[in-house]
């Protein structure tokens, strides 16, 4: 489980190109240059990162909403992501998609969804082709809590441990269900302790450190490669932006939010824990920070110049004929 | 007395008919209630049927080995073991077996009339309401369907012009096609114009020339005798049936009928009524070499206050309503109160007279009525003139046009006859007497 | 050419999902009860094969592609349209249609979407089979008639199939297609029987089939209401009246030229479907022929549908809801007066 150089510089470059690509939606969608819903990850990027380092192009992944960090985590080209929020014909789902669909099945990433928890029995489905077919891979499914409410979580974790089925649900725990605070809608302080109802292994790591993450995702998805099951990892984590851009942020403290940010970012602590352990030097990582930046700049260069997509293609896609 | 019967049951969804494995009765036997009679076999399962009732085993119905649907009648108990029973009638008095409720259990009966009525009203009484989308709403304008209307288009038509035989009077493609052809049958009467003359009969030619608003299906009930004896032809005005339009004065209209005479190779016996009779005496003025006889039915050469008013009301009763309503509101104007009291064939007659005014559009109404309003009045010092034999015919309860008697005394040698009681429709009225009358004259002329 | 012999719908269905599972290793079949019992081996218990029979056999066949699963329509369509989307070609089942309202999402928003959303690059080779319809007093939550629902979303297909040919021939063809298919099963009809083709054959999605020609007004039915019209027709013929029976089959995509076609020759339309009357397919082709086939229209389109209203239970009751050759004969009679 140990991750060398090369991999920390690797895992810091996909957590910093989520905080700057996050950072500089957030700046778009205000400015007016973007627009729909826009619901931002900056905050989470350790858990994202920290289980889709274990993950091949062959295994998938099923988002939500708050998809961009795990588009990026898995893989997906930066610059189609941007195009493809600014409605462009050389976005990654040719402008039809927008934030809440960014996909991209050659990455193994089976889409952002518009649905609290729809992911959740596409990500079995996947497990269950991965299984049957004998691919050895594994489909991992990213929640949120209010997600662990629905009943597509309870049926398919059932159906999952049932089954055995190689896959690992994710709950990205962040406190908060939309303007609900998770403890006034969920009776049980720890999510992971569902699992226990579906006779599946869980575990609880602290989303806003990497190795944390990395350890026992690495646990879980070796067990589902192993066909052993699946695993339920509820990573504790905070969101540090609003529900979507332009969230005026009234039902939470801004104490609250500040406590998060200053003492727990999981990227000053990725960076403190490397450097003093002397894995890494902080210039390399300064080096990283003005190449994630210059590709962002690039990617939204490019997307700002690319073409509008032609309207005949309102109808196209429909089918796998066309349209119908 | 009463009949138990014993039916196959219905064992599970899937189950549609069974088998008879084993008889645990014979006929004559006494059977408990709850006993063990029977063994079927059904999916490859057998299954135990019991009694429901105390009684005698009379009759069984099926034998092991052979299949019954579901509900089928197996057997037969009565409470006692002498009384009457007919295992036939009852058999015979099943309804459909796959009709049958799935009931598993054996069920009483009373006799031999239940299995009939225990299917209740449904079986007996009409479909259950159709349940399709509400009836259509229909105003009270002409109803074309666009079927009728692309077919007019296409073959230079006017669909409202054409008769609808459609529910509701609309009109169809069919109805289209027919028109189209009936304009086949046209002769042509003018440059550009061509009449709908309807021909039939062998003999000395006759023509017909109906009266305003009305077509000549006004003469139906006086053609079948005249065209034993003549070649009849009947016409229909401009802008009338499938009468090339627009409507024209009297004048004009006795210019046509002149071409028609012509056509027919006159001289011709010539018949109007009413406004058809102002057009003949203008033949008769204008054209006297092709009148051989002239009959007028019910004719004015000026037109009352009455009869200028009617008309008025006529063409604004048309416009807006359907002619099924127009007919009724011309019906105390036209015809007798003898006809109007005789339910039947009041109706008989409205509905000819709403089929009649369906050929006739609200513009030729227009037209027409100006065209009576002009010409009323301007012969009356001409009739000295007319050398024709001529016969006035008029209706003695006739409110519309009560001088018939002076337009007789203005012809030379003019004869005159009242039909006491008609109505000006004296065709309608009194078609016998009409009938009677013109034969008469004719023979005599 | 192959022998045709009989078999009911239920048995045509059984034979397409088999020719299907022998000849592509990544056709799955899942559902409730599918298997029924019969994926417990030894112990004395015979399979189900779902809950009308439908599946019997096939878990004895492919034992490692027959799956039971538990009462979850969310969880198994969800399911079922993830495993779609990554190399497998599911067969569902939803057990009666009625029981759409608890997994609408994975198929609305799901399957329907994924490939038009992610610019072309998803393919979901899904077929959902789900039992419809009314006949055998299964009462309101479990007759409805709700093709109308997925054949309205843009993404899915929906066909129904009425004779037990075209049972097997469509649903070859549903499973072969790589786009979500709802494949429509009328529970009046599992147990009617018909010539069917051995071996393996498809009717094309998207075509309707007239199955008797004539020439005074169109029957336009689908799915248990197509034997209806025929009855109808005959009713008809002895009174001079000669009409053509149209078989939609699928009703999305809809064959369009084929009901105009109809229209044409006719000039009258009437539409006979078991759904309820509201924003269904009668209403569709009703308007499509207004809208496309104006010139044609010598009558208005009569729609024959189940009232406004649940299914009710009791036997009189469910007949009076029903469609019939009756109701269809006397709507013929009223439009041509």
């Amino acid at each position: 489980m140990q991750l060398d150089r090369s991999a920390l510089l690797d895992a810091y470059r996909r957590m910093r190109t989520i905080r700057a690509f996050e950072l500089k939606l957030n700046e778009l969608v205000t400015a007016g240059k973007m627009g729909g819903f826009m619901h931002l990850y900056a905050g989470e990027e350790a858990v994202a990162v920290g289980v889709c380092q274990h993950l091949r192009d062959t295994d998938f992944v099923a988002s939500t909403h708050r998809g961009h960090g795990h588009c990026i985590a898995k893989g997906v080209d930066v610059a189609a992501m941007m195009a493809e929020l600014f409605g462009r014909a050389t976005g990654c789902c040719k402008g039809k998609g927008g934030s809440m669909h960014i996909a991209d099945l050659d990455k193994g990433m089976l889409g952002a969804n518009g649905i609290v928890g729809a992911g959740i029995p596409l990500t079995t489905g996947a497990a269950l082709s991965a299984k049957l077919r004998r691919t050895g891979g594994v489909a991992v499914a990213f929640f949120g809590d209010g997600a662990s409410n629905q009943g597509a979580f309870h049926e398919s974790l059932n159906m999952a441990a049932n089954w055995k089925l190689p896959a690992v649900y994710v709950v990205e725990n962040n406190g908060w269900g939309e303007f609900t605070p998770t403890e006034f809608v969920i009776p049980v302080k720890d999510i992971a302790v569902r699992a226990g109802s579906y006779a599946m292994a869980s575990a609880i790591a602290d989303g806003m450190d990497f190795f944390d993450v990395y350890e026992k995702a690495g646990e879980a998805i070796e067990r589902a490669r192993a066909r052993q099951g699946p695993t339920l990892l509820e990573c504790k984590t905070y969101r540090f932006m609003g529900h979507f851009v332009g969230d005026p942020l009234k039902y939470r403290t801004k104490a609250e939010a500040e406590r998060w940010i200053q003492t727990k970012d999981p990227l000053e602590r990725f960076e403190r824990r490397t450097t003093e352990a002397g894995l890494v030097a902080s210039s390399e990582l300064r080096a990283i920070d003005g190449a994630v930046d210059a590709t962002l700049a690039a990617a939204v260069a490019a997307a700002e110049s690319a073409p509008l997509p032609d309207p005949s293609e309102v109808t196209t896609d429909v089918y796998v004929g066309g349209a119908a | 007395m009463s009949v138990t019967a014993i039916r196959m049951p219905k064992l599970g969804m899937t189950m549609e008919e069974g088998t008879i494995v084993e008889w645990r009765v014979a006929p004559g036997d006494r059977v408990e209630k709850g006993q063990l009679v029977l063994v079927i076999e059904s999916e490859k399962n057998e299954a135990e049927i019991e009694a429901t009732a105390s009684g005698f085993l009379r009759h069984v119905y099926a034998a092991p080995g052979d299949v019954a649907p579901c509900g089928a009648l197996l057997a037969a108990l009565t409470e006692q073991p002498d009384e009457a029973f007919d295992a036939v009638a009852l058999a015979a008095a099943e309804a459909p077996a796959a009709r049958r409720p799935a009931a598993g259990d054996a069920v009483a009966l009373a006799a031999a009339e239940a299995p009939a009525a225990r299917r209740p009203a449904a079986a007996a009484s009409a479909p259950a309401p159709v349940a399709t989308s509400a009836p259509a709403r229909g105003g009270e304008r002409k109803a074309i369907a666009p079927a009728a209307r692309a077919l007019a288009k296409q073959l230079g038509l006017d669909a409202e012009r054409v008769t609808g035989s459609g529910p509701g009077g609309r009109v169809t493609r069919e109805d289209v096609e027919a028109f189209a052809a009936a304009r086949e049958r046209l002769v042509p009467v003018a440059s550009g114009v061509a009449l709908e003359v309807l021909r039939e009969g062998q003999g000395a030619p006759l023509l017909l020339v109906p009266g305003f608003g009305t077509d000549v299906s006004s003469f139906a009930a006086l053609t079948p005798r005249l065209v034993e004896r003549f070649r009849v032809w009947a016409l229909n005005p401009r802008g009338v049936g499938a009468s090339d339009g627009p409507a024209a004065d009297v004048p004009t209209l006795a210019a046509d009928a002149a071409a028609v005479c012509a056509a027919a190779g006159g001289p011709v016996h010539v018949v109007g009524a009413s406004l058809g009779a102002a057009a003949a005496l203008e033949l008769a003025l204008a054209r006297p070499e092709l009148v051989r006889s002239l009959l007028l039915i019910t004719p004015f050469v000026t037109a009352t206050p009455r009869l200028l008013a009617a008309v008025t009301a006529w063409c604004r009763v048309a416009a807006e309503a359907s002619p099924a309503t127009l007919a009724r509101v011309l019906a105390p104007l036209l015809f007798s109160d003898a006809l109007l009291a005789d339910e039947a064939l009041r109706e008989r007659t409205l509905r000819g007279l709403a089929a009649a005014c369906a050929r006739v559009p609200p513009a030729t109404l227009e037209r027409m009525a100006a065209g009576l309003a002009a010409w009323s009045g301007t012969r009356a010092k001409d009739l000295a003139r007319i050398g024709a034999p001529t016969l006035v015919l008029a209706a003695g309860a006739d409110l519309l046009t009560p001088d018939g008697e002076a337009v007789a005394r203005a012809i030379p040698g003019a004869r005159y006859t009242v039909v006491p009681g008609s109505g000006h429709a004296l065709a309608s009225d009194a078609p016998g007497v009409l009938g009677d009358a013109t034969l008469a004259w004719l023979d005599r002329t | 050419m192959t022998r045709a012999r009989t078999l009911t719908f239920g048995q045509a269905v059984n034979e397409a999902i088999r020719i299907a599972m022998e000849t592509d290793p990544d056709v799955i079949l899942l559902g409730e009860d599918v298997a029924g019992g019969g994926a417990r081996t030894g112990e004395d218990v015979d399979e189900m094969g779902g809950v009308l029979g439908t599946t019997r056999g096939l878990v004895k066949a492919f034992p490692d592609r027959v799956l039971d699963t538990p009462i979850s329509e969310m969880g198994l369509i969800g399911t079922a349209v993830g495993a779609a989307a990554t190399g497998l070609r599911p067969i569902a089942e939803l057990m009666f249609i009625d029981f759409l309202g608890t997994c609408l999402d994975p198929l609305l928003n799901q399957a329907a979407k994924l490939r038009y959303m992610f610019g072309g690059k998803a393919r979901v080779p899904l077929t959902v089979r789900t039992v419809t319809g009314a006949g055998m007093q299964a009462a309101a939550q479990h007759s409805q008639s709700l093709y109308w629902i997925t054949a309205g979303i843009p993404g899915l297909k929906t066909v129904i199939p009425a004779t037990p040919h075209d049972a097997k021939g469509l649903l070859l063809a549903a499973i072969r297609d790589d786009d979500p298919v709802i494949f429509c099963e009328p529970k009046s009809l599992l147990f009617v029987p018909g010539e069917v083709p051995e071996g393996d054959y498809e009717v094309p999605i998207g075509k309707a089939r007239l199955s008797r020609e004539g020439t005074d007004v169109s029957l336009i039915g689908m799915g248990a209401t197509v034997r209806m019209c025929e009855q109808a027709a005959d009713q008809l013929a002895q009174e001079g009246v000669s009409a053509e029976v149209l078989d939609l089959r699928s009703l999305a995509p809809l064959d369009e030229e084929a009901i105009l076609a109809t229209l044409e020759k006719t000039g009258s339309v009437v539409v006979v479907d078991e759904a309820t009357p509201r924003c269904g397919i009668a209403s569709d082709v009703a308007a499509l022929c207004v809208d496309r086939g104006f010139d044609f229209l010598n009558a208005p389109v009569r729609r024959v549908t189940a009232p406004h209203a649940p299914v009710p239970f009791s036997k009189t009751l469910e007949e009076a809801y029903m469609p019939s050759a009756a109701k269809i004969v006397a709507a013929v009679r009223e439009v041509r007066g």
